[in-house]
């Protein structure tokens, strides 16, 4: 008990010395915490990313390689039951399916249609059905999907209505409901085109919902009244619902599968499954790596940056508070003579320079994890903004590469980031795994400190310190 | 009581071939004044080294209440057994005077218990050496070399050692507080029972002694005869223990 007194008492007795050596120290500690601080919270938000959209599995046309290859002709298809068939692995953690069909009703008027039923259509037996209008059926397998019912999206289920749940049931636009003086519990009728065999679909509406998404894809759509892709024409049912018609091929429909993997990482392994499940070769399977580095860059920017920093403070600072110790034990000799020769054992000398450097970084840690957990957020902030002016730049450039999305032989493009951009925003905050590292940062630097001393007290004998001194 | 034993202890420093001591043998009882007399660079340092515990003899042994130095932990021989008060002090200068008593007894893990208690015991032993209350709670930086001369022997006293070692203790003290030093010593080895070894060149301080011991060129000689030995005083002994330092380096 007396050599941690003594500890404290030799802080209050050489003022100068031991501020010099915790002025290092904070130093030391408040740029550990503002960038472990900083480091630890990016970790966090890029390996939450990671798992959130690393985990979705894309199956493309590999285009490059059938370039490579010179192959020419159709794309190879990719099945329905394929899909469902991929969908069985023990690697994924979800399969979401949405199947997209076109309708016609003679009863029903689609959004935008000028014509008001004058159009004719061509039905897979070569009939042409006239006065019909063109809706567009989406059965989706998990209607928590449709993000854009989500509170605060662009879509909402209005008043008196509900999201579909049983058999033959959809919702619709109010736009369309609006048009055909349809209300919630009416029944709509319509039968499939470009499918075969041509099916009825009686589907009994039970909500009806707000939308405030674009209508049109493009303004060549809207120029051309192309109506089939109005969005307002959307009738959304479950998948089941479709699918429950038993259509003997797939043409006319489009599929869309997404594939979650419980860990990124089994991506090969899925892969040789699905490759095992006959996927043709031309098809690559791949997690959205480059999508996920574009939209983590900033963070992984600032990530390097703090690292960087830290490891330069901790080796100069290092280099310093050893020094400082030296010199520190060095100017100390005659006290440590002194203790030595009233018979304090040199364990005990050395362990009270050890409790002096420890209540100095303990003091430091208490202090540095103030100021640095105050400064971490603006710090975080500034550099962030001069990483996402840089990733922003980047991800301009390759925005303009358009990439071919191959889903059941049918191609449309997707350009850049498919609606993720990158991380602009980071709320950092001191959090039990960084005050433990920091913590040991500070012990670590404290036995360092010590150790000097113990390694210096160690080398002398009292008689000789005394000796010398006299 | 035979105390402390000196057997045929010969000391030299590491790299050197010339003795500083050679073949000493003496023997030391409690209740007695003992003062080592001899030229300076004689080697009476030396002895009160070894026998202080903090050098260790290169031939034969010291013995403490009949066990070996060698075999004893020498750290705690220092902090229980002996109390030493040095030449030049030896204080911790950025402390206070009491702190420094304390700090002793704290060391030798004195019986006395609770700082309060200590510190009081402190005052009390630092007012026999005839220093007060307001200098006590000064650092020792700020006192006299009177002072912390006093302040060395209290400390030396804090422990309640049964071997009392003093190198010169009364070089820096008038001549009324030498006298009060030397009452204390006396009283320490006649009423406490302690064994009292002084170094000296005071013959103030060699008439308290009980036995004298002479020491010349490292040789140990009855206190009488060097005495009688007017050849033994005058000669530069530090000069040789000078060239003996050299000649090992």
């Amino acid at each position: 008990m007396y050599i941690l007194t003594n500890a404290m008492k030799n802080l209050l007795r050489n003022k100068g010395r031991n501020i010099l050596i915790a002025a290092v120290t904070l130093v030391i500690i408040v740029s550990t915490v503002v960038t472990l601080t900083i480091g630890n919270a990016s970790s966090k938000i890029i390996e939450d990313t990671r798992l959130r959209i690393g985990s979705k599995v894309n199956i493309d046309v590999d285009l490059a390689e059938r370039g490579r290859l010179e192959k020419t002709g159709g794309m190879p298809e990719v099945g329905i039951d394929d899909f469902f068939s991929y969908a069985q692995s023990d690697y994924l953690s979800k399969s979401i399916f949405s199947v997209q069909l076109y309708l016609y009703s003679s009863t029903t008027f689609a959004v935008g249609d000028d014509s008001k039923g004058q159009s004719e259509w061509e039905s897979w037996d070569g009939s042409s059905k006239s006065k019909a209008a063109t809706i567009m059926l989406i059965g989706s397998s998990d209607p928590d999907i449709l993000s854009d019912f989500f509170t605060g999206g662009a879509r909402g289920i209005m008043p008196g209505g509900r999201m579909f749940g049983g058999l033959n049931e959809c919702i619709i636009s109010y736009d369309l409901a609006e048009l055909n003086g349809i209300s919630v519990g009416d029944m709509i009728v319509t039968t499939s085109i470009f499918v075969e065999p041509e099916q009825t679909f009686e589907l009994s509406v039970v909500g009806v919902y707000s939308d405030k998404t674009e209508a049109w894809p493009g303004p060549a759509y809207e120029d051309a009244n192309f109506f089939l892709f109005n969005r307002r024409n959307e009738v959304i049912t479950s998948l089941e619902t479709v699918m429950s018609r038993g259509f003997e091929t797939d043409q006319g429909m489009e599929m869309h599968a997404e594939y979650y993997l419980k860990n990124p990482d089994n991506i090969s392994k899925f892969e040789a499954e699905v490759r095992a499940k006959g996927l043709h070769p031309d098809y690559s399977v791949s997690i959205n790596q480059e999508e996920l580095d574009e939209i983590t860059a900033p963070l992984s920017g600032m990530a390097g940056i703090t690292s960087t920093f830290m490891f330069i403070i901790l080796i100069l600072g290092g280099i310093v508070l050893i020094l400082l110790s030296f010199i520190a034990v060095r100017e100390r000799k005659y006290e440590v003579g002194v203790l030595r020769a009233m018979g304090m054992e040199k364990a005990k000398v050395a362990a009270g320079i050890l409790a002096e450097a420890i209540i100095i970084s303990v003091i430091c840690l208490f202090i540095g994890l103030g100021i640095g957990s105050a400064a971490a957020q603006p710090i975080a902030d500034s550099i962030l903004s001069g990483q996402v002016e840089i990733a922003a730049e980047e991800t301009k450039a390759k925005s303009e590469d358009l990439k071919f999305l191959v889903m059941n032989g049918k191609t449309q493009f997707i350009a850049g980031l498919h609606g993720y951009t990158p991380i602009s925003e980071i709320q950092v905050e001191l959090d039990a795994k960084t005050i433990a590292q920091i913590s040991m940062i500070a012990l670590a630097l404290a036995a360092l400190s010590g150790v000097i001393g113990i390694a210096v007290i160690t080398k002398y004998e009292p008689l000789k310190i005394l000796r010398e001194r006299n | 009581m035979k105390c402390l034993e000196l057997a045929d202890v010969s000391y030299r420093y590491e790299g050197s071939t010339e003795y500083v001591l050679k073949n000493i043998s003496a023997a030391f009882d409690s209740g007695k004044v003992y003062t080592v007399v001899g030229e300076s660079g004689a080697g009476k340092s030396t002895l009160l080294s070894l026998i202080s515990g903090l050098d260790v003899c290169k031939e034969g042994d010291v013995y403490y209440d009949g066990k070996n130095l060698r075999e004893l932990d020498r750290d705690d021989y220092r902090a229980k057994c002996v109390g030493v008060i040095f030449q030049g002090y030896n204080l911790l200068i950025n402390s206070t005077a009491v702190y420094n008593i304390t700090l002793s007894m704290n060391i030798s893990e004195s019986e006395i218990m609770g700082r309060r208690a200590k510190k009081e015991a402190a005052f009390a032993l630092l007012n026999k050496v005839g220093i007060d209350r307001e200098t006590a709670d000064r650092k020792i930086l700020y006192l006299s070399g009177g002072e912390q001369q006093r302040v060395g022997i209290a400390r030396a006293l804090s422990h309640n050692p049964d071997v009392i070692i003093a190198d010169e203790p009364t070089g820096n003290l008038d001549a009324e507080t030498e006298s009060e030093v030397l009452k204390i010593l006396t009283r320490l080895a006649h009423e406490d029972g302690k064994c009292v070894i002084i170094v000296t060149h005071s013959e103030n301080v060699t008439a308290i002694a009980d036995e004298i011991i002479g020491i010349h060129a490292g040789n140990l000689i009855a206190g009488e005869k060097y005495r009688e030995n007017s050849a033994f005083h005058g000669e530069n002994g530090h000069e040789r223990t000078k060239t003996i330092r050299e000649n090992e380096q």
